[in-house]
């Protein structure tokens, strides 16, 4: 009887947790198909939040940013964190303890901290040498830095779960160093780089925090935009750049995941 | 290139490979390997090889075979190139490959866990090693095709490397490292996961093509019948040490010493107490054994001894009563008290009586088949 009521009641914290999650989500999606101008009603199914979104400059100026910044900083963190995993890899018979703890504190450090160190990092290498001025280049240091820890564990992870002997048959079968690189690992962890590049992707896309304090006056992204937009009231176009959103995100988390899946099978 | 392997349009008729045989033989360039004064040790205390010299003969079925972290596997990595000894040369066909990295030597392993690329299909992986050479496609192609005839392979060929069994793999691997036609294969217990039946199995089908291509094989086994089965040679190895090499016959009926007769599975090992000439005394008694040097162990194979009922006096008789009887249809083992000890003994089951348990028999020992060596 006990156990029965135990159930019910998990049963139902399941609910009240799905409710929470989605219940707002579905909310933005839902109201960014209103007709209406304001959040109070729902008053018939339209298109127009969205049409305006594609004449607004600064919302198009956001979204590019967004992309830009996503895509390189991606694909930096992807080559850096590629050879960072390698590196854990080759090493693991060592004591690297400290070394993988500096590399992972980025996971783990508030993203304030992070954000506030960075922004103070760049201000003075920006007031002692003149470059590195806060706009989308420092934007891309500060996410590639926060993403090669992803990727290098997912990399690390998918080569630790293969049969060792298997560099040792790359290289008694011909293969030069860069034979093995370019004809066993690479394709051998394709599906792990993938999924790190879309994980981090989908990271640099959802970050507010620390591109806050590192973009310049003409780099704001997404989050930032919005951020900027609510101060002078919730707009409905913010629904609409919202479902856009995790539309987005969504695609790119099940991608990093369908690829992750397929290299462990 | 034309390759030496059989023809995938070739009927087999005993004719065609026969020529096929000696094709092979006269275009393999099958090279003499020689270890001298090899060393090598891990760590600080774990010495895996000791100074080992040895010469391996082209052509050769050659087997490591020794107990686990005897060193037979850190020979076979220094010999693959994947291990480099602390001191001692490896010369192979006359050049020195000390030092020369795997990727540039022309050895071939298959592994005991196969290693086939999880990320290549079956026929890719077989012509990795030609490629990494930079062999153009169409050769490519016609090479692993023709091995894969020559392995039977079948339709294996087009499946994906997980949909394959154990067998199936070992069957691709050691394709895999055949179809670059190394000087020397080496094969790292390629056998050891497989279940008995398919084991045997595939023994027979190893031989049969290292007798076709008559390529050098260096095999490591820690079963003493499968280097039995397969070898033209064994080097016996403990501690980092050769104990013994030689045709497995020698090997099993004439061991080097005590560690060699017990890893050849020998129990009958007596110490000798007393030489008077040919007369050697041990806990069983004396036994007369001529034209044996020295050495304090005594050992008698039990297959060699005859049983007969009662106590029948004559020249090397023991008497002896049965403590334990194994019968195992085609031969039966027994275990003596004779003397202040016990002995082994295998008794072919002719049909006529056995004897059994608390017997009184007479064991008849032949001197020839006694052997004295070193503990």
């Amino acid at each position: 009887m006990r156990k029965r009521t135990l159930q019910r009641s998990l049963t139902g914290f399941w609910w009240l947790t799905l409710f929470f999650l989605y219940v707002p989500l579905l909310v933005v999606v839902v109201f960014s198909f209103n007709a209406a101008n304001s959040a109070a009603s729902f008053t018939g199914v339209s298109l127009r939040w969205y049409r305006r979104l594609l004449g607004n400059e600064q919302i198009l100026s956001a979204f590019a940013n967004s992309m830009i910044l996503a895509i390189v900083s991606s694909i930096v963190a992807l080559v850096i964190g590629c050879l960072i995993g390698y590196g854990m890899y080759r090493h693991r018979h060592r004591k690297l303890g400290w070394l993988i703890a500096l590399i992972y504190l980025p996971i783990v450090l508030p993203d304030i901290v992070f954000g506030i160190s960075e922004m103070a990092f760049f201000v003075q290498i920006n007031r002692l040498t003149g470059v590195l001025g806060p706009g989308l280049l420092t934007m891309i240091i500060s996410h590639v830095t926060f993403q090669i820890p992803f990727v290098a564990l997912i990399v690390y992870s998918r080569f630790v779960g293969l049969d060792p002997t298997l560099f040792e048959a790359a290289k008694d079968l011909y293969a030069t160093p860069w034979q093995r690189a370019r004809f066993f690992m690479l394709p051998t962890i394709k599906p792990a780089l993938i999924s790190a590049f879309f994980l981090s992707f989908t990271l640099s896309i959802d970050d507010f925090v620390i591109s806050f304090f590192t973009a310049g006056p003409e780099s704001a992204t997404l989050p930032i935009y919005i951020w900027g937009a609510i101060k002078k009231g919730v707009s409905p176009e913010i629904n609409a750049i919202a479902t856009l959103m995790i539309g987005a995100v969504a695609i790119a988390a099940v991608l990093s995941l369908m690829f992750n899946r397929q290299g462990r099978r | 290139m034309t390759s030496s392997l059989t023809a995938p349009d070739t009927p087999p008729t005993s004719e065609t490979v026969d020529t096929d045989r000696s094709e092979a033989r006269a275009s393999r360039k099958a090279s003499t390997i020689e270890l001298k004064g090899l060393k090598k040790h891990f760590g600080a205390d774990t010495i895996a090889l000791d100074g080992v010299d040895l010469v391996i003969e082209p052509g050769e079925f050659f087997t490591l075979l020794g107990p686990s972290g005897c060193g037979k596997t850190t020979l076979l990595r220094i010999l693959a190139g994947l291990e480099t000894p602390d001191d001692g040369r490896l010369v192979l066909g006359g050049k020195d490959i000390t030092d020369i990295p795997p990727h540039r030597r022309s050895v071939n392993t298959v592994f005991q866990s196969y290693a086939l690329f999880p990320h290549l299909s079956v026929r890719e992986n077989l012509a990795f090693g030609l490629r990494m050479r930079g062999v153009a496609e169409p050769e490519r192609d016609s090479r692993v095709d023709e091995i894969a005839a020559f392995i039977q392979l079948g339709s294996l060929i087009d499946r994906r490397v997980d949909q394959l069994s154990g067998g199936q793999r070992q069957r691709i691997a050691l394709a895999r490292a055949l179809v670059c036609e190394p000087e020397v294969l080496l094969l790292d217990e390629p056998l050891s996961a497989l279940d008995a039946g398919l084991r045997s199995q595939l023994q027979v089908e190893l031989l049969r093509v290292q007798q076709r291509l008559g390529m050098t094989f260096v095999f490591v086994t820690h079963d003493q019948q499968e280097a039995m089965v397969m070898s033209d040679r064994i080097a016996v190895l403990d501690g980092g040490i050769i104990q013994q090499v030689g045709p497995p016959r020698e090997v099993y009926e004439r061991p080097a010493n005590a560690f060699v007769a017990r890893f050849m599975g020998h129990d009958n090992l007596y110490p000798i107490k007393e030489r008077n000439g040919d007369r050697l005394v041990t806990d069983l008694g004396a036994l007369s054994c001529p034209a044996q040097a020295g050495g304090d162990l005594l050992l008698i194979r039990p297959e060699t001894l005859d049983l007969i009922p009662g106590e029948q006096p004559g020249d090397n008789r023991l008497f002896a009563t049965v403590n334990e009887c194994l019968y195992r249809g085609s031969h039966a083992e027994y275990r003596l008290d004779v003397g202040t000890t016990t002995m082994q003994a295998t008794v072919r089951n002719r049909g006529g009586s056995l004897p059994t348990v608390g017997d009184r028999v007479t064991v008849i020992v032949s001197s020839d088949d006694l052997v004295s060596l070193n503990a």
